[in-house]
């Protein structure tokens, strides 16, 4: 919730990101008193009144009925690695500690893919960029397609240093970040925790991230156990993705389009 | 004596009646204990129908409901990848002479073309395997976690021929 309305109060600021952005947790009043350029009080409303819509209702996006447990099944996202190989903090999410091979528990994976694909849905209607990064050279191909495909971005190659943390002197100033950022491996090629996790958590950008159970969740804000190695779970994910996406923006479309018809002397944006 | 007859051949009148108005088909007759056999399946099969038809309906709404699910993933998962276990496998990649194979696990595996017959192998081909390791994986000296290839490990024991394959459908059905 509170990650929901800092990202909310961020997305009312499309032009300024810097240290001088003081968001509070005192409830829906962040985008008109915490904007530096002032818009009209007409249009702040009616978009506050578009963007509170999938606040109100329970599951707007209907991402519940997007996938099964059996899907999943299917998908193969339940297998994990060896045990060998298995991070501890992964082991609440597992099914059973105590066999050779982990195998997650499919009904918090299930949980936690809706939470996820809700939040991507709500950043794609408000207008957010989403970001999908993965450093799998097997499926860097697919994530890149798929971001295509939705109209949002990807970046599947080797992460330079700074890119998040050091964005304006990098890509120049005022540049805008992703407001979500998706891992479909939160991995790099040497196995080790992509540094853009960590980055991301820096600059207050929420991430999502499918977390094999070799991986550490602990810094991604909506983590998905799950299988990230098998090619029919990664298509999987990159269809639930691409869907909740394309649906969260046709809904916004809509939503703009009954407002400009309801009152005409609105601006266009 | 005769009031006990009397209930008797009431209630099952009773029942008969029951049985028939429930049913929708032509056997209106409640004469024969075969025509209410009959009338018994035709009824069950429509309130099966219904009843899926009502499950479908109501998946939308019951989606949030974690208790069937979590017995959805409990019956679904019956056995971990084992080794020394014989699979079907389906070619998806060729590189001259190695095959990518996939037979379900988590990982693909790597098997060099044979030597007999590997001519008929290419992208499709369903093969069958002996799994040695669903997982390469080993624990280095000096590391916190085993180091993992990424791959399984299998020894290629032939393509799977059309008779094999019906016959393990048969054994299913």
């Amino acid at each position: 919730m509170a990650t929901r309305a800092l990202t909310k109060g961020l997305l009312g600021l499309r032009h300024v990101r810097g240290p001088t952005v003081k968001v509070s947790n005192s409830g829906r009043q962040f985008a008109t008193a915490s904007s530096i350029i002032s818009p009209e009080p007409q249009t702040c409303s009616v978009r506050d009144k578009m963007l509170d819509l999938p606040l109100e209702k329970q599951d707007l996006f209907r991402v519940s009925e997007l996938f099964t447990v059996k899907d999943l099944f299917d998908a193969r996202v339940h297998l994990g690695h060896k045990k060998g190989c298995r991070h501890r903090l992964m082991e609440p999410y597992l099914y059973d500690s105590s066999l050779d091979y982990d195998i997650i528990d499919l009904d918090k994976t299930a949980e936690d893919l809706r939470r996820a694909l809700d939040k991507t849905a709500h950043t794609a209607y408000g207008g957010g960029i989403i970001l999908f990064i993965s450093r799998r050279r097997q499926f860097c191909h697919l994530v890149e397609n798929t971001a295509k495909q939705c109209g949002e971005y990807a970046h599947t190659r080797y992460w330079q240093g700074g890119l998040f943390t050091n964005a304006h002197i990098q890509y120049g100033p005022g540049v805008r970040l992703p407001d979500l950022v998706v891992f479909l491996s939160t991995l790099n090629n040497v196995f080790q925790q992509h540094v853009a996790i960590r980055d991301a958590r820096k600059m207050n950008i929420p991430t999502v991230g499918v977390v094999d159970s070799n991986c550490n969740p602990s810094l991604i804000t909506y983590p998905v156990p799950g299988n990230d190695d098998t090619p029919v779970a990664m298509e999987l994910y990159c269809r639930l993705f691409k869907t909740v996406i394309n649906r969260a923006k046709n809904k916004r479309k809509q939503m703009e389009l009954l407002h400009s018809l309801s009152e005409p002397s609105e601006p266009s944006s | 004596m005769a009031a006990l007859c009397k209930l008797r051949f009431g209630c099952r009148s009773a029942f008969r009646f029951s049985s028939s108005v429930s049913v929708r088909t032509s056997f209106s007759s409640d004469s024969e204990d075969g025509t209410r056999a009959g009338a018994g399946f035709a009824a069950a099969f429509q309130r099966q129908a219904e009843l899926q038809r009502e499950a479908e309906n109501s998946a939308p709404d019951q989606s949030g409901s974690i208790p069937g699910q979590e017995q959805t993933f409990a019956s679904l998962f019956q056995a971990v990848p084992v080794r020394d276990k014989v699979v079907v496998g389906n070619i998806f990649h060729v590189v001259r002479d190695d095959l990518y194979i996939d037979f379900g696990g988590k990982f693909h595996c790597v098997c060099r073309r044979p030597a007999a017959g590997g001519e008929r192998l290419q992208r499709g081909s369903r093969v069958r395997l002996k799994v040695l390791d669903p997982e390469l994986t080993a624990r280095f000296l000096g590391a916190k976690t085993d180091t993992t290839l990424l791959e399984a490990q299998a020894v290629l024991l032939g393509p799977l021929e059309e008779r094999e394959a019906q016959g393990r459908v048969q054994k299913q059905d």
